[in-house]
């Protein structure tokens, strides 16, 4: 087990709120000087010092030279132990402080502000008498000012106080040390990833690797990893959460970023976020070393942002149709039109046919259910003893033109006592039933008369 | 449109395919020919789909063949085509075979460019105009003395 995974370990102990702190708080100073190892170690101070000369020119180093490459990955690297180290500082920090001041951590979620706020106000119970301004927005102030008077809290012994607050000037130490190195970073950024710093900017540029930790890291993160670097937690203390910025991260402090209006804020930083690693992916590539394919981007992404911002194209008014000169044919009402409707309404007979009763099944034509349904007619219970058919006075009625008198027909008669309708056996017999078509039985008169000439 | 010269008349009318075409002929410096064009222009897109329309200069002297030829004395008078045919209008006024004067409101001018546009493809060459007597601007006639 290594010393790091000793302290977390420790560390997971203390996120109980229950008070083990007694014990903790012994097992915790063992850990300070384990956590801020970092700054006594000679990769550290290799570095610092490395970049301190070439800072003042000391050392030279040429832009492409393999030293300078190895100096920059460690820089990263280093970046990114310092952050671990300042979350580590914080965490002990915050767990001794909050004997004296438990609210604090939630209203200071901030890990640096929280290091200068411990440091102000100290030990102090009356927190009129620390002045924050410059530290905190004022709004913030006057909320811990507040809780302060209502805290539960006790105060610290000298010894812890004076252990807290040693912690507190590392964190803050490390903080500048980041802060060093991430300006030597920015400095050098145009020769590292010359297209990602001319898209994003070289201290948006610098941050972005800072905090990944190396180039080829930034190239493997999802994009939306990558919109998110850097993005801050923020209390909302009893404000609405419209105005906080959410879910915007170090891309929000481009200057093409700064100059959009704020609700296409979020639309620009995911469009910086997709564009900046396909930048990152030619710089490890050393592809393209002027930067152009950076500037493309971002000239690519200001046009996009200014066509969101374009306004609709005015609406036209628009023309009139043409005049439609097909005249319906007004079919509104009246006794005449009434009329010819009701020769093609639906009967009573059609409308019991399409009915049935429930339950029981309907007979039909053919009898077992073949043929067509009767539904409902003829059955118990709808009303009726048996089906009649209704003549409507309307329907046209089917006469048959061959039965007709015609003229001939009258010439040809002879006498007096003969029929002038042609009537064969065959006719006499069957009776015609009044309102049937005789069209059968006239076929069959005029076959017979055929039949029986010869 | 503004037309100066006879032959763009002449293409305007001829080129003018199923559609009425209003020509308006008067004077730009005129206060009822500005009150005309003014109602003319904001029904252009609107009517756009079964008429267009142009407006021709009285003073220029190519088009003076037209104005003898129409009879045109009075300051604006709008002629209607259609299909190259000169459409006329009963409006209960004496001259039927032109408009005088400016439209009292956009509808009014919408309701008579319909109504020869009906009337056209119906196949008549003269309709009766939409509008009440009131609407119709009428001009008296003022001789020498009287």
């Amino acid at each position: 087990m290594s010393i790091r995974e000793i302290f977390f370990g420790l560390n997971d102990f203390e996120d109980d709120v229950n008070d083990n702190g007694g014990m903790d708080m012994a097992a915790n100073f063992n850990g300070l000087d384990e956590f801020s190892e970092l700054q006594k170690t000679q990769r550290y101070i290799g570095i610092m010092h490395k970049i301190d000369d070439v800072n003042q020119g000391l050392l030279v180093l040429e832009h492409g030279d393999s030293a300078e490459y190895q100096l920059i990955i460690d820089c990263n690297k280093l970046c990114v132990d310092i952050d671990k180290e300042i979350l580590n500082g914080h965490n002990f920090t915050r767990d001794t402080y909050r004997l004296k001041l438990p609210e604090l951590e939630s209203l200071v979620p901030h890990p640096i502000d929280y290091a200068r706020v411990l440091k102000k106000i100290g030990n102090e119970t009356d927190l009129t008498l620390v002045d924050l301004q410059g530290i905190l927005p004022s709004a913030t102030i006057m909320v811990i000012s507040i809780t302060a008077s209502t805290t539960r809290g006790k105060l610290l012994t000298e010894e812890n106080l004076n252990k807290t607050i040693d912690a507190c000037d590392r964190v803050l130490d490390l903080n500048f040390a980041k802060n060093k190195v991430l300006d030597f970073f920015e400095s050098r950024m145009k020769y590292i990833a010359p297209n990602l710093s001319s898209l994003v900017g070289s201290a948006v540029a610098a941050k972005l690797i800072g905090s990944v930790g190396g180039l080829p890291a930034l190239v493997n993160m999802p994009a939306s990893n990558i919109q998110l670097l850097g993005a801050k937690r923020r209390t909302l203390s009893g404000f609405s959460s419209a105005n906080s910025e959410s879910h915007v991260g170090f891309f929000q402090e481009t200057a093409v970023v700064q100059h959009t209006p704020p609700p296409l804020k979020h639309g620009a930083c995911k469009l910086f976020a997709y564009k900046s690693i396909l930048a990152a992916r030619v710089d490890l590539a050393r592809g393209d070393g002027t930067g152009n394919i950076g500037r493309k981007y971002r000239d690519e992404i200001s046009k996009k942002i200014e066509n969101w911002q374009e306004r609709p194209p005015a609406k036209l008014p628009k023309p009139l149709p043409v005049p439609d000169l097909t005249s319906k044919p007004k079919k509104r009402g009246g006794r005449r039109l009434r009329k010819t409707k009701m020769r093609y309404a639906i009967t009573n007979m059609k409308k019991l046919v399409n009915r049935m009763q429930f339950g029981v099944p309907e007979k039909s034509s053919l009898g077992d259910g073949y043929g067509e349904g009767y539904g409902m007619l003829g059955q118990a219970g709808c009303g009726k003893m048996r089906v009649t058919v209704n003549h409507s006075r309307l329907a046209p009625r089917v006469t048959n033109m061959k039965c007709k008198k015609t003229e001939q027909d009258r010439n040809d008669a002879t006498s007096g006592l003969t029929l002038s309708l042609p009537l064969t056996p065959v006719q006499e017999s069957s009776s015609l039933i009044p309102g049937q078509s005789s069209y059968f039985s006239k076929l069959g008169t005029e076959a017979n008369e055929y039949y029986w000439q010869a | 449109m503004r037309l100066t010269k006879k032959k763009e008349v002449d293409s305007v009318i001829r080129d003018t395919i199923d559609k009425v075409l209003v020509l308006r002929f008067g004077k730009a410096s005129d206060l009822v020919c500005l009150q005309l064009d003014d109602i003319l222009e904001k029904s252009v897109r609107e009517v756009s789909k079964f008429a267009s329309m142009a407006l021709v200069d009285i003073e220029s002297e190519d088009v003076q063949v037209y104005v003898k030829y129409f009879d045109i004395t009075l300051l604006s008078s709008t002629i209607f085509f259609f299909n190259a045919h000169h459409m006329k209008m009963d409006s209960g006024t004496a001259d039927h075979t032109k408009w005088i004067g400016a439209f009292q409101r956009k509808q009014d001018f919408i309701d008579v460019v319909e109504a020869i546009y009906r009337g056209a493809m119906k196949g008549k060459l003269i309709v009766t105009c939409p509008l009440p007597p009131e609407r119709i601007p009428r001009f008296q006639l003022i001789f020498k003395d009287v």
